[in-house]
């Protein structure tokens, strides 16, 4: 009645049309308009299951934190949450993943590689930290453990990490060495004789010092860790939704610095989680993002606004993190390293490390940047395995050599993943974002994501609920050092 | 009474026909001019009721709550300005105009002079109220809530329908004032005791009683603003309003029904107070803090000597003041976080003092800091719990430490402590917030300078 007086109008003169129709909302299919009332009525009646609009595989229209991303960083940053939320259910976590079968994530598809042998000491502590967790996963109610469930195995092969350096580099290599053993990670250094003494199958030309983990080094498996995890996670009350994410809605406020700067803050008040295959989406009102999307976190900073200004600006600095296609190569050698050999970085940048226990190696290298493969699609290159892994390969390791001579190549199988690579210095973003307040990072970590992954969750999760890194500091990775142009060098990246 | 139903009633046509510019002003402000009016039946000689017609009359029980109620509605409209920004015009109106229906129906329940006229009213307020947590509130459990409020309460009501007409046919008029001379004592037999249990049992869901409290968390949490203000502040209080009045016909029965009652609120204020010790959610710590001081009314409405019934009328005005304040200060945190946990929102002293201060006053009036008129209300409870039995002291105690507990943990996790970066920026308090919180405040210090106003016809 009231639309009607509103458009019949008061005055005089604006009765534009007479009271007996309506303005475009009558269809004349009559009887199906009484069907479908009467199957709204008989579904809502008891008994009846609630058919009108099933929900059931959306987010929820709220959730305190939502983390962009479910790979091991994700699950990881849900974890601490959860774990470090004072009361239960106090904080109500979601976890939106573009693919439930992890096809293309980048922890599934890694060498699962763990070493302490960094430079920065905040990455040795990261890694201290991580084998600890790892070392300690199913203790009851301390990390992994879950009720009526099988104990997690990561299959953790304690073989150590070992680093091979030419003569320009041995210096540096001891000076690292030394910041390693101080932060307490166990490493050894090794001259040449006393390498070859202990990996007698190691051809020792060119290389200097050698320095080797002698303990919590190796490799494990790294889908056991993410299904531990999500399993933990799914306990502990975290809802997952496979989705994507593919709008933020934000507001911006404008406000002034002490040094009467205009500055533009954002504030992300909603996520819009699209389902796959389909339109629908779901806005998911939320309180913190945490973008943890790994290879796509680019994109994801993209949509939140996040480079989007004049470049040189604070506005205008992207985030600097982009997918890069790695390859890794299985390949069986019954003349092989056997069953001592441990995860080798040569001096070349090709490394190696054995795979189960049938002779079979796997390993890679990093590309230089003039031979990037594209991005677009994981197929993987093999002529890059002959041309370049396998010279200096077979090089290091004499045994390798029988790979060369048969025609077709001995690698068994190969396949290629995504590094999140932070383009500006290769080490990873922490911490919340200076422009839009309520984006915390926990991405780029170009390769050493997997291995760092307790420690990372466990400090955002710190950032989050009690404003400051209490145990690790990683201030040193926080996003303004792209725009301060203060980069964090560290080793050479496999 | 008409002088203050009728602009009520004529909101609605105001609200449709405004312009959306002005649409907000124009109902905030005819709404206090409103409240103004229903200032003048405070004035009282002796005890003598103002009875303005056959259907309407005010007295000094009815009178602090009817003022109350058409004090809130500017307040609510001033609390949904914000969250409604973004509604189109039209849906703005339609709940400005639920808000409008809500009042009408509360403001005559207040005055009704009959118990009929009375139940009719109580039970045409839920469907507004409905409306109101079922369309406008926040998240999906919503209908959950909707569904709850609504079957708790109709549930209770329904024996109270009964109850009336049998009543109505045995004494001939259910008029309140005749009541009070011609009401036969109701001799305790079972017939009776169903009877007693038919009319109290409406109003023990309204309260809420402790075992039938579990629509109260769910309706406010998911509530918007103006239904968990109108929810805490009003609604609540006619479970109040009517055990006072229907204890008239009820006697003696009622000396020894009443037992159980005032175990399970004596017991349930305690119990309701230490969950709230628990709470992660702050609008639910608020909910849980409501059902603790009704039970301290309900525990005082059935002891039915006059200490009590002074302390159980100024509690409820105390309360209703400040429970709506707290829900509007926990709400100008969930606009700036979208999120009522706790955890998220730490450490707002240091960058929204003023709200800080509305939060400490809210918090001191929750835990009765004396002289507020909630420690009035609460003293004279216990004191009479006290002459009722001496063992309840022990459980009032325990309830006024933990309800000092709880409310001084919701301060200090709210105000003190680290913040967390993405709160470091928040938008600064608004005018509109700040009058809001001083409006209910003002009341307060008002009342704690003159409490006669809210004790009640025994007073």
């Amino acid at each position: 009645m009231f639309r009607r007086v509103l458009q019949l109008g008061l005055g005089p003169g604006r009765l534009t049309r007479g009271l007996g129709t309506r303005r475009g909302s009558f269809t004349l299919d009559w009887e199906a308009q009484v069907l479908e009332v009467k199957k709204k009525l008989r579904s809502i009646l008891p008994g009846e299951p609630l058919e009108l609009h099933d929900t059931s595989h959306l987010p929820p229209e709220h959730s305190d934190v939502v983390i962009v991303g479910g790979g091991i960083l994700g699950l990881s940053v849900a974890f601490w949450l959860k774990k470090l939320e004072k009361k239960r259910d106090a904080i109500r976590v979601l976890v939106v993943e573009q693919d439930h079968t992890y096809s293309k994530a980048s922890t599934g598809l890694s060498v699962g590689g763990i070493w302490q042998q960094f430079s920065l000491p905040e990455n040795i502590q990261l890694s201290l930290f991580s084998i600890n967790f790892l070392r300690n996963i199913n203790v009851c109610a301390e990390h992994l453990a879950v009720v009526d469930a099988p104990p997690v195995d990561l299959k953790f092969n304690p073989a150590g990490y070992l680093v091979l350096a030419s003569e320009k580099d041995a210096a540096s290599l001891e000076n690292k060495v030394r910041v390693q053993r101080q932060e307490g990670a166990k490493i050894c250094l090794m001259s040449a004789e006393q390498l070859q003494n202990k990996f007698p199958w190691i051809n020792t030309e060119g290389v200097a010092l050698a320095s080797y983990g002698m303990e919590d080094e190796g490799w494990f498996d790294p889908w056991s860790l993410l299904h531990g995890l999500r399993r933990k996670v799914q306990s502990m009350g975290v809802l997952f939704c496979q989705g994507e994410v593919t709008r933020f809605i934000t507001s911006s406020s404008h406000m002034e610095t002490s040094s009467r700067e205009e500055v533009i803050l954002k504030r992300i008040h909603e996520v819009h989680v699209k389902m796959d295959n389909s339109l629908e989406y779901q806005p998911v009102e939320c309180a913190v993002v945490i973008n943890a999307a790994g290879a796509w976190s680019g994109q994801i900073a993209e949509l939140a606004g996040i480079g989007n200004g004049p470049p040189g600006t604070l506005q205008g600095t992207k985030l600097p993190v982009e997918p890069r296609k790695r390859y890794v190569y299985l390949w069986h050698c019954p003349q092989g390293p056997g069953l001592e050999a441990p995860l080798v970085a040569d001096t070349s940048g090709v490394y190696f490390r054995r795979e189960g226990l049938g002779s079979n190696y796997l390993g890679g290298c990093s590309p230089t940047e003039e031979e990037e493969p594209d991005p677009a699609n994981l197929e993987v290159d093999h002529d890059f395995f002959q041309k370049k892994v396998l010279p200096h390969l077979a090089q290091r390791v004499p045994a390798f050599e029988t790979l060369k001579c048969l025609m077709h190549p001995q690698v068994h199988s190969a396949w290629a993943g995504y590094y999140d690579y932070n383009t500006f210095d290769q080490n990873g973003v922490v911490g919340p974002h200076p422009l839009v307040v309520n984006m915390y990072f926990a991405t780029g970590f170009s390769g050493h994501g997997l291995q760092h992954a307790p420690g990372i969750g466990r400090a955002v999760a710190e950032m989050v609920l009690q404003g400051g890194f209490e145990t690790i500091n990683m201030s040193p990775f926080l996003f303004s050092r792209f725009y301060l142009g203060e980069k964090l060098q560290d080793y050479n990246i496999l | 009474m008409l002088k203050i139903i009728i602009p009520t009633i004529m909101l609605l046509p105001l609200t449709w026909w405004s312009k959306p510019s002005m649409l907000w002003i124009n109902t905030t402000s005819y709404s206090f001019l409103i409240s103004i009016i229903t200032l003048f039946s405070l004035h009282n000689h002796n005890d003598a009721t103002h009875n303005f017609s056959t259907l309407f009359f005010t007295d000094q029980l009815s009178t602090p709550l009817l003022i109350l109620t058409s004090w809130l509605l500017p307040l609510m409209l001033i609390a949904s300005q914000n969250h409604m920004s973004k509604e189109t015009v039209v849906r703005k109106k339609l709940f400005i105009s639920m808000l409008v229906t809500l009042q009408v129906s509360l403001i005559m329940t207040f005055s009704a002079a009959e118990l009929m006229f009375f139940y009719i009213l109580f039970e045409a307020t839920l469907i507004p109220t409905l409306i109101i947590i079922t369309r406008w509130g926040n998240q999906t459990e919503r209908l959950n809530a909707g569904v709850y409020f609504l079957f708790y309460t109709l549930v209770g009501s329904l024996p109270l329908l009964v109850a009336l007409m049998v009543k109505r046919n045995q004494l001939g008029s259910l008029n309140i004032m005749l009541l009070m001379f011609n009401s036969p004592p109701l001799n305790p037999s079972l017939t009776n005791q169903l009877m007693w249990l038919a009319c109290m049992m409406a109003f023990m869901v309204k309260m809420p009683l402790y075992g039938l409290h579990l629509w109260l968390p769910k309706a406010h949490v998911e509530a918007p603003i103006a239904g968990s203000m109108v929810l805490a502040a009003i609604l609540l209080k006619l479970g109040g309003y009517g055990m006072m009045r229907l204890t008239i016909i009820l006697n003696p029965t009622s000396i020894d029904m009443a037992y159980p009652f005032i175990l399970l609120s004596l017991w349930g204020m305690v119990m309701t107070s230490s969950i709230c010790l628990r709470q992660t959610d702050l609008k639910s710590l608020i909910a849980y803090s409501s059902v603790s001081h009704m039970a301290l009314v309900i525990a005082a409405i059935m002891i039915q000597t006059p200490w009590s019934f002074m302390g159980a009328t100024a509690l409820m005005m105390a309360h209703g003041l400040t429970s709506s304040l707290l829900f509007c200060l926990a709400n100008t945190n969930y606009e700036r976080i979208h999120s009522r946990t706790m955890l998220l929102a730490r450490g707002l002293q240091s960058i929204l003092p003023l709200m800080a201060t509305w939060w400490l006053l809210a918090s001191l009036t929750n835990l009765a800091l004396p002289p507020s008129i909630n420690f009035i209300g609460e003293l004279y409870i216990i004191i009479s719990s006290f002459s009722w039995s001496n063992f309840s002291i022990i459980l009032t105690g325990i309830n006024m430490l933990v309800t000092a507990l709880y409310t001084l943990y919701m301060l200090i996790m709210t105000q003190r402590g680290s913040m967390s970066h993405h709160m470091k920026t928040l938008l600064p308090t608004f005018t509109r917030e700040s009058t809001l919180m001083t409006l209910h405040l003002i009341p307060l210090i008002l009342l704690t300078m003159n409490p006669k106003f809210i004790m009640g016809h025994l007073y």
